[in-house]
């Protein structure tokens, strides 16, 4: 993978070059910042996230499954006392409850890992520890004929390093 | 992810809302970085005090050995009374591994802002101390080693537990519980583990941090899903919360012994259990913050703010008390109007006493904000509050058990040196765990209490008032000596 890093102190600074960089159509733009910034996120514009798909998918698997264990358990092994039901509802809500606490709750961090592409075996191209610290930072992928644009727009906004990376 | 509001000028005492979170002596976020992860390496007051705590812990696991060479009475147990110290310390400690999730998930969805400074420690509290309420089923168990008989899974001749008894609702939603604190701590950890990764030297150490931290980028990618998920997981967390020690109290609500058949219980616990956690929090975090120079993170606001939790808690602890009281009255029931009896006037006066005086009374001073912004009287309020709460669940479990319908079954009990000894060893399990997290990972999420904080900007657009309200006070911060004094 080919691109173009760039490092940016300001976050006005990184938000006006994202805004140009996705006018050029110069290149797939990743951007790194130390916390989550709701600039960053309008100007990026990527959707909402569908993390709450799995959240609610395995939400409704976990609680039908906390139904199934105390109905299997009590069907296969009844415990008989004088009249009172076999199978019953009320108990069991508690297991299904904690139940479906207990996969939904896993099942999104799965989810997130999965879609946030982690873990990550790798670090070598496109990123500067910079960017956890105090630093904004945006990594283009683009075409080796127009990296001197992307290097260009970046520093013309006010990048405070701009580097090719493979 | 967190509320921001400006300071009040002039060394006030003001009236914090809980939403209002600002941090005036942080200029910007490399300084975050530094000062958090400054906080780390060990030190020899570190080392005096870890040893301190194995030392404790190795006497509870000395004396636990010893019970079980001699069998359950050497704890004191004796008929009516079997569930004694053991299953109280159980209480107590699930109570205190409640506010780390309050604090942590219910107050982020509520948007409290003064949770951000504490969050951290509280979530590590109730991870820990859920790891030592788990041990004290099993040490109440004559024969430890058949623990496993309440999992769900088919023990010898494929009995399988009973799906119907409050002590495996309670192994559901420990395990849950556990899993769910433990899960929600390390995913706020990675972004910080990233943090310490990208600042670390040494190369053995930053590559288990490298790992540790799963490759985390800060990429808008992955802070999209983050946000999200870490949102679900606090949404979860919420009913958990109330669930757990709600199933807790239902292993007494479902016994017909009296005092324990009561419907409030499921409340009441809750509201204890909060009340014990914040009461354990203070305990932590106000000496925390002396020794890591960390005033201006933890703000007096903050304590302020988690005071008036700590107040509103207690008195609905005390509501509880009072309805105990009135449903015995009114019920018209004997044994209950006798148990009642013996435990305020009789028998368990001493103990009821203590649990009343550290619970309903000694709290009330926190309408006073004086008191409230008094690190030393918050300090002495939570060690007042974890004794009376320890109180509690020993009035809750011992009279009931020693004063039940009829008068050939009512008993006593004493506690012998060996539940002392496995209840201080209980308290060193805990601080081991803890002394070792906050020496080896940040005690304060660095990435989210940068977000209240106004980032570097070429060209400031926004007018003062609006950077204010929006917790930016760094730019005028920068021109100004650092309001340390002012803020707390």
């Amino acid at each position: 993978m080919q691109g173009i890093i760039g490092a940016f102190p300001e976050i006005d600074c990184a938000v006006h070059a994202i805004e140009a960089l996705k006018k050029e159509r110069l290149g797939d733009l990743t951007v790194y910042t130390p916390t989550p910034r709701h600039e960053i996120e309008e100007v990026i514009d990527r959707g909402p996230s569908r993390v709450r798909l799995f959240t609610l998918i395995f939400g409704l698997l976990g609680a039908s499954f906390g139904y199934w264990i105390p109905i299997w358990i009590s069907d296969y092994w009844p415990i008989i006392v004088g009249g009172k039901a076999v199978i019953t509802w009320v108990p069991f809500t508690i297991l299904c409850f904690e139940v479906m606490v207990l996969i939904g709750g896993l099942a999104t961090v799965f989810a997130m890992f999965g879609l946030a592409h982690i873990p990550r075996l790798t670090m070598t191209v496109g990123y500067d520890p910079r960017f956890s610290s105090g630093h904004f930072g945006i990594w283009v992928v683009t075409d080796p004929e127009r990296t001197d644009d992307v290097i260009n727009l970046m520093k013309k906004y006010g990048a405070s390093e701009v580097r090719r990376e493979r | 992810m967190a509320t921001t509001a400006a300071p009040l000028p002039g060394g006030q005492r003001p009236n914090i809302p809980s939403a209002a979170v600002h941090f005036p002596a942080i200029r910007d976020y490399e300084q975050v970085d530094r000062e958090i992860a400054g906080t780390l390496g060990p030190s020899l007051g570190w080392f005096a005090a870890l040893g301190v705590a194995i030392l404790c812990m190795l006497i509870g696991a000395l004396t636990w050995t010893y019970q079980i060479h001699e069998g359950l009475g050497a704890a004191g147990y004796q008929p009516p009374v079997m569930w004694a110290v053991y299953i109280v310390t159980f209480v107590f400690w699930v109570g205190i591994g409640h506010a780390g999730t309050l604090i942590s998930a219910i107050l982020y969805l509520f948007r409290a802002g003064f949770r951000t400074s504490i969050y951290r420690v509280s979530e590590a509290m109730t991870v820990f101390a859920v790891m030592t309420a788990g041990l004290f089923p099993i040490l109440h168990l004559g024969r430890p080693w058949k623990f496993f008989y309440l999992i769900p899974y088919p023990n010898w001749r494929l009995i399988w537990p009973n799906p119907k008894s409050p002590l495996v609702w309670d192994v559901f939603a420990i395990l849950t519980y556990l899993t769910i604190s433990a899960t929600f701590l390390y995913v706020g950890l990675i972004p910080d583990l990233a943090i310490l990764r990208d600042r670390e030297k040494n190369p053995v150490r930053r590559q288990i941090l490298a790992q540790m931290s799963l490759g985390w980028r800060n990429s808008d990618r992955e802070w999209r899903h983050f946000t999200r998920a870490y949102l679900f997981l606090a949404a979860f967390a919420t009913p958990l919360v109330l669930s757990v020690h709600s199933v807790v109290s239902f292993d007494f609500a479902m016994a017909l012994a009296p005092g324990w058949h009561a419907t409030v219980f499921p409340p009441y616990f809750v509201a204890g259990a909060i009340f014990s956690g914040i009461g354990m929090v203070f305990t932590i975090v106000i000496p925390l913050r002396k020794v890591f120079h960390l005033e201006h993170y933890i703000t007096l606001n903050d304590l302020d703010a988690a005071a008036k939790l700590c107040l509103f808690t207690s008195t609905v602890v005390g509501l509880a008390y009072v309805t105990e009281f009135q449903i015995a009255w009114v019920s018209g029931n004997r044994f209950e109007q006798d148990y009642f009896w013996n435990r305020v006037f009789g028998q368990w006066a001493w103990a009821a006493w203590i649990m009343l005086i550290c619970n309903c009374v000694i709290p009330l001073s926190l309408w006073s904000q004086k008191l409230r912004r008094n690190t030393k009287w918050l300090f002495f309020l939570s060690l007042t509050t974890n004794l009376g709460m320890w109180f509690e669940r020993f009035v809750i479990v011992e009279p009931s058990l020693s004063h039940e319908f009829e008068p050939w079954q009512w008993g006593g009990y004493r506690p012998t040196w060996v539940d002392y000894c496995i209840l201080l060893g209980s308290f060193g399990w805990f601080f081991m765990w803890f002394l070792l997290f906050i020496k080896q990972l940040p005690v304060m999420a660095m990435s989210e209490i940068k977000e209240t904080i106004l980032p570097r900007m070429r060209h400031p657009h926004v007018d003062e008032s609006q950077e204010l309200e929006q917790g930016g006070y760094a730019n005028q911060m920068m021109n100004d000596p650092p309001l340390l004094g002012g803020s707390h």
